[in-house]
């Protein structure tokens, strides 16, 4: 989850995130180099005694600063188209997911093998226990297996929500009478937390995600234990 | 032609502009108003020599003046010569292009705001501002980061990166 002081992305959790930081750096740069060039041009113009009141035309100045950025748009849609087709690589799920968001909590179903379905309210800022994060907590957790792909199917049972992680780089719309996808696999374990990514009402701060990623072994007993 | 506030600015100031209401002294000659190449009386820096003189009509005297004018230049006394600038020109580059006080004005204006905008905080801070929440305490938070930090979040450049599990201490 997000700490202190945080500067940028979280840690990545999955290798798709990972891409989605490179692509971050690669295009934040660019913008950087821009928007400084751009500064470094308004203080020339501001900071100069000369002046130049009869331009007409700049017919070689117009041509680069036309043939340039669409370079550059280039250079920043190739990466990303590349990421986006990697995101729906064929990934054999070994497990299928469903959460459903409703105002304002999110239900989750394992319904592979036996029917197991929660709901997950966040927990209120006066029941939580120290040490706990205020609006991030939740009563029960998604927990999934590590080092696995899971697929997530994603709807709606009432208003436009969003399912968002963003460790894992997951980011998927909720929406009733529709099935968006998304796929989980984590590189590590442990708690990674995420929030409502879409207005769904007056609660729409409060109905966070948190998802418990484990060894294969403890989601089996978790699952059987609460079945 | 020029917007409202602009207008009113010239009016107010009898032609000289904001420059004018915070530059001390006055400058040599105050001739009636007259539009372009002439803006607001004082030539611009970017089109200093209009082709226009800045005085068309002349006294007895100043006729004579141009008359001699049309003669040999070395004829002409200094003071003749500044007069026929001034005809021509009204300003030299030096008083065209001088400072003004409008920086100052300005930096207090902004100082002022600042300030009333401090003063309105404060008042929100004491009369608008519901209690804190009970996690933010010094103690919850050390809880916090010490579950953070246990639950390692953010292991490879962030939080947990920075902490040694080892000697339990941040990394130096």
């Amino acid at each position: 989850m997000a700490y202190p002081s945080q500067l940028g992305l979280q840690d990545a959790t999955s290798p798709i995130m990972e891409e989605l930081m490179n692509f971050h750096d690669h295009t934040l740069m660019i913008v950087f180099l821009i928007s400084s060039l751009v500064l470094y041009v308004i203080t020339l113009m501001l900071t100069t005694k000369l002046t130049h009141t009869s331009t007409m035309d700049a017919q070689e100045v117009e041509t680069i600063w036309t043939i340039l950025p669409a370079v550059i748009l280039i250079l920043i849609a190739l990466p990303s188209l590349r990421i986006l087709y990697m995101m729906d690589e064929i990934n054999n799920p070994v497990l299928t997911v469903k959460t459903m968001g409703h105002q304002w909590y999110w239900s989750y179903e394992y319904t592979d093998y036996e029917d197991l379905w929660f709901d997950s309210y966040m927990i209120p800022t006066t029941d939580l226990k120290p040490g706990e994060l205020r609006l991030l907590e939740v009563d029960n957790r998604v927990v999934l297996p590590m080092e696995l792909p899971i697929r997530m199917l994603i709807s709606s049972e009432d208003v436009l929500h969003s399912w968002a992680v963003p460790s894992l780089g997951l980011k998927t719309d909720a929406i009733k009478g529709r099935l968006n996808q998304a796929t989980i696999s984590s590189n590590r374990p442990g708690l990674f937390y995420g929030q409502c990514s879409e207005i769904c009402g007056s609660n729409h701060s409060f109905m966070p995600i948190v998802l418990e990623l484990v060894n294969l072994k403890y989601f089996e007993n978790w699952s059987v234990s609460m079945v | 032609m020029l917007p409202r506030a602009a207008w009113s600015l010239l009016m107010r100031t009898g032609g000289l502009g904001a420059r004018g209401t915070h530059s001390p002294g006055s400058t040599a000659g105050s001739q009636r108003r007259r539009i372009s190449p002439y803006v607001d009386c004082y030539a611009q820096r970017s089109y200093p020599m209009p082709d226009e003189p800045f005085c068309t009509e002349l006294s007895e005297e100043q006729r004579a003046l141009k008359e001699k004018e049309k003669g040999s230049w070395t004829q002409l006394s200094q003071a003749e010569k500044v007069a026929l600038y001034r005809l021509q020109f009204h300003e030299t580059f030096a008083e065209m292009n001088h400072r003004s006080n409008q920086w100052k004005t300005v930096m207090g204006c902004v100082f002022f705001f600042i300030g009333f905008t401090a003063l309105v905080i404060w008042w929100q801070r004491v009369y608008v501002f519901p209690e804190k929440v009970v996690t933010l305490t010094e103690e919850r938070k050390a809880q916090q980061l010490q579950r953070l930090l246990d639950m390692k979040s953010n292991p490879i450049q962030g939080l947990a990166a920075h902490w040694d599990y080892e000697k339990k201490e941040w990394k130096k």
